[in-house]
């Protein structure tokens, strides 16, 4: 075991934890935020993505011992009351069926939306090509994500506000 | 759907395997012994028919309502401040169930929606049935959920009435309120509970007529959206409890054989691990695989423990099984007599006379349900009392699955199910139950019991690996004189240990007697209308775990008939819709059903007729693109499609759009309807690419995602447009309708594009994927 302090959401967190373990289950077990997801465990299904530095990543095969003071973002933190375009947007749209896989969606958007803030269908098909649902909502996410880049509107630096 | 059970009935029932009550003979005295016991009976998702109890006297059952609050049943509580509150009775797994079924009871009720709350209702049989499976959700909610929200309409009018001296006939309600048109006088529910609580409450109350309702038939939003998309708590593996410990469990990757030496040093030298605890397993494997559980402090510890585990499993017989075995085996059985299901006129006689026959093997492999949210599932023993929470489908099953594991009565086992990160048939099994309340007993603290993905694909009830020889012939006329079925699958039956015919779960209908007309089998099997028709199933010997798939074996039947007869008409150059609708029939061919569903050969007509129009059948695909159809009948709903698509020399297809047209009686929630549409649409078209879990050395093949593939975002269709039609008849399901028209739907469509006839799924076996 060792002890890490991690930037999570804004926040100094310690945890004691073996180095080896994912980041995955620090913030599930350690630090008990539960909306990151597990899936697959070898970064096949974007079920744990996270924001690493603003960075979409998987979560499930980051050892904690490599996140140093990176700003990690989960789905609990990407707005405060849910607000965010992406979340507003997936409920306008009525994304979710079961939901399992819809933080790891909302996080892969998001991060597309910070850099292209007005991506075409094939854009979204691309950035989100990692991030599996099994109940198909493809359709919807890809309604959804149009719904938030007008949302959020483009601002004067062209990045999503 | 509720009415009173013949002894046929039962035993039909009983078959379906997630039930109430142990044996038929249990079920016939609960019918005698009880006047306050009644049966509701639909289909499951065997096809059988799914039972569940529930006490007559429901009203008089619900719990002490608050001070000044209002109970009229367990469903509903209204309280002073306008607060109401309606329990979530059944799971939900994304089919929508906690938005669909408390909407009947805010429809009678006649309750603001925006300002009703919703809470997961724990397994009691207060709230009637609480299963979800078979497409069957709001077809067993219809009556029983819409009463209860009548009568409590029916006490806050009366209560309202009484306090303005006026005839409740001449009050009428909307969004919570009571309105008096006449003085003018409205008074809120919550200003009119307590009074309201006071009455007595009557057994029933008339029902809406259907023109008046206004929230059934509309587009409303799922209830746990703005939940799931801030990433709050909802599902099973969200469960947390104080103390709680984390367990994975061994499974011999070997189908079907136990640990017979375990050496544990390594795993429990490893940092945060615990225990070791050894799982014996039931004698029916749906109820629970033998094991070795590993008990952590931590997920990831074990997880990492599990795989350190030294274990010798003893031998299966089953050790050498493979794919290939098994098609080996099915093309022996095929050859040789099978059980005759069904017979009419001179097959053989009108086959050698046909001026177009066919004779082709169509071969299904075995499928996982791949949830996203892995297997999991909650206990925490105490003393005498066990406690589940989970993803459970079926808790009332699961209580006695987990009651028999660790010896307890069904009574001391309190089921409450979580949301449920998809199901897709696994979850109607609830061994992960099973296993977390082992284990739980075992060290005396909650456990939460979790698998890798590995473990999830590898340990899977599978949809049955299935071959089909099908025989028909066309006559000069072009009409469809005979037709010879012969199926050799894994029979799920079997697999469980079910004395009954292994036929049962692979081919629905009655079953009465040995040979059975044609209308008592499920209608697509043996097309109403062909003079000489047969049909034959055969079981193969096989260690290999199989159990329901969504749609279950729908899917392997509507893929080998929806592609034959699309070929027939090919070869007799016919329209395949004319082809269909020679052989459909019509109302008066379908007496209606005394169990389950009743099929009407017009209502499939209708649908097959809409989406041929809407998707253009008729008319030219673009340049480049081709065109195919299928429809199929499953639980009780009709869903026919017409997809469109382009391919190339690689044989990558693209799908362009898929228009699918579905009959499910009333629409209850069209955007949920719309959705299950879209998704089962997406589901099929990727299992039907890709969807195998090869078997060899009596194991599966696969581990994660890179090789038991998904269907991914860039190989979606560009389009699917869902098309609903209006109905007033009793509802039907849509979680598992869209499904079997797919796969034949695009067979056929490559066949248009590039005359090549795909015989098997997946269709990656033949080298086709999608773009």
């Amino acid at each position: 075991m060792a002890s890490f302090t991690l930037l999570v959401n804004g926040e100094r967190r310690a945890v004691d934890v073996a180095p080896d373990t994912p980041l995955l289950w620090v913030v599930r077990d350690a630090l008990n935020l539960v909306g990151t997801k597990f899936g697959c465990g070898q970064a096949l299904c974007g079920a744990c993505t996270v924001h690493v530095d603003g960075r979409a990543r998987r979560s499930c095969t980051l050892p904690v011992s490599q996140v140093g003071a990176a700003a990690v973002t989960t789905i609990e933190g990407l707005s405060a009351d849910g607000s965010h375009p992406v979340q507003r947007a997936w409920v306008e749209v009525d994304v979710p069926q079961c939901g399992w896989c819809q933080a790891g969606q909302i996080m892969s958007a998001a991060a597309l939306l910070a850099e292209k803030p007005a991506p075409t269908d094939d854009e979204i098909a691309t950035a989100l090509n990692g991030n599996l649902c099994r109940c198909g909502t493809y359709q919807r996410i890809r309604q959804a994500v149009h719904r938030a880049a007008r949302l959020a509107g483009p601002r004067s630096d062209g990045r999503l506000a | 759907m509720t009415r009173p059970l013949t002894r046929q009935q039962v035993l039909h029932a009983t078959r379906a395997g997630w039930y109430l009550f142990e044996s038929p003979d249990d079920v016939a005295a609960a019918l005698t012994q009880s006047r306050r016991t009644f049966l509701k009976v639909s289909a499951s998702a065997t096809g059988g028919l799914l039972l569940v109890v529930a006490s007559r006297d429901l009203v008089s059952a619900a719990q002490p309502a608050a001070a000044e609050a209002f109970q009229p049943h367990a469903l509903i509580r209204v309280e002073p401040d306008d607060r109401v509150t309606i329990w979530a009775s059944n799971p939900d797994m994304g089919e929508g169930t906690k938005t669909s079924l408390p909407m009947l009871v805010a429809e009678e009720l006649d309750a603001d929606w925006d300002r009703v709350q919703l809470e997961n209702a724990p397994l009691d049989r207060r709230y009637g049935g609480q299963g979800v499976g078979g497409s069957d959700a709001i077809a067993s909610a219809w009556r029983h959920h819409r009463q209860a929200g009548a009568i409590g309409r029916q006490l806050l009018v009366a209560a309202a009435a009484a306090q303005w001296g006026v005839p409740a006939d001449a009050c009428t309600t909307a969004r919570g309120v009571v309105a008096h048109a006449a003085s003018g006088r409205t008074a809120t529910y919550g200003s009119l509970a307590a009074a309201a609580a006071r009455l007595p409450v009557p057994a029933t109350a008339a029902l809406k007529d259907a023109s008046r309702f206004t929230l059934i038939g509309t587009r409303v939003a799922g209830r746990d959206v703005a939940a799931i998309v801030r990433g709050r708590p909802l599902f099973g593996l969200d469960v947390r409890k104080p103390g709680m410990r984390y367990a994975a469990i061994a499974k011999s990757p070997v189908f079907g054989a136990r640990a017979r030496r375990v050496d544990a040093a390594k795993a429990l030298a490893m940092p945060g691990v615990l225990r070791v605890v050894e799982i014996a397993g039931l004698p029916n494997p749906t109820h629970l695989m033998p094991g070795v559980a590993v008990v952590a402090e931590s997920t990831w510890a074990a997880l990492q423990a599990r795989d350190a585990l030294e274990i010798e499993w003893e031998p299966s017989r089953f050790a050498t099984e493979s794919t290939a075995s098994l098609r080996a085996q099915a093309a022996e059985r095929l050859a040789a007599p099978q059980e005759l299901l069904h017979a009419s006129g001179d097959v053989e006689t009108a086959l050698a006379g046909a001026r177009h026959a066919i004779d082709a093997t169509y071969e299904c492999g075995f499928v996982a349900h791949a949830t996203l949210e892995p297997h999991n599932c909650t206990a925490d023993v105490r003393g005498d009392d066990c406690w589940i929470e989970g993803p459970l489908q079926m808790p009332g099953s699961g209580r006695q699955v987990v009651a028999a594991a660790i010896g307890f009565p069904p009574e001391r086992v309190h089921v409450l199910s979580s949301r449920i990160g998809g199901g897709f048939g696994r979850r109607l099994l609830s061994d992960y139950a099973a296993e977390a309340a082992v284990v739980s007993k075992a060290v005396g603290a909650p456990v939460q019991v979790v698998d890798s993905r590995a473990g999830d694909l590898q340990h899977d009830y599978y949809r049955p690996f299935a071959v089909q020889r099908l025989r028909a012939g066309v006559d000069a006329a072009g009409r469809i004189v005979a037709w010879d079925h012969a199926l050799a699958t894994c029979s799920r039956n079997s697999y469980r240990q079910d004395p009954r015919p292994p036929s049962s779960t692979e081919v629905y209908g009655s079953y009465v007697g040995a040979v059975k007309a044609a209308q008592d089998l499920d209608p697509d099997l043996v097309p109403t209308r062909i003079p000489h028709a047969r049909l034959r199933y055969a079981a193969l010997d096989t260690g290999v775990p199989t159990g329901a798939w969504r749609a279950p074996s729908h899917m392997a039947i509507a893929f080998a008939i929806e592609t034959l007869i699309d070929e027939l008409a090919a070869r007799a150059g016919r329209s395949p819709i004319d082809l269909r609708l020679d052989i459909l029939g019509d109302t008066r061919d379908v007496p209606p059903s005394a169990e389950g569903y009743t099929y009407d050969p017009a209502r499939m007509r209708a649908v097959i007729q809409d989406a041929a129009e809407r998707g253009g059948l008729g008319g030219r695909a673009p340049e480049g693109r081709a065109r195919g159809f299928a429809g199929h009948f499953t639980f009780g709903s009709y869903c026919a499609q017409v997809v469109e698509i382009s391919a190339g020399a690689d044989k990558r297809v693209v799908v362009h759009k898929v228009t699918a047209v579905i009959d499910c009686g009333q629409p209850v929630n069209l955007l949920g309807i719309e959705a299950q549409v879209e998704g089962g649409i997406v589901d099929a078209l990727g299992t039907a690419f890709y969807g195998e879990v090869p078997i060899a050395g009596g194991r599966a093949t696969v581990a994660n995602f890179d090789r038991y593939r998904l269907i991914r975002h860039r190989e979606a269709p560009r389009l699917v447009e869902v098309h609903v039609r209006p109905s007033r008849l009793a509802p039907t399901g849509t979680g598992e309708i869209p499904l079997p028209p797919v796969a034949p739907a695009v067979a056929n469509a490559i066949a248009a594009l590039t005359g090549t006839r795909l015989r098997q799924t997946p269709f990656s076996r033949d080298g086709w994927s999608l773009a």
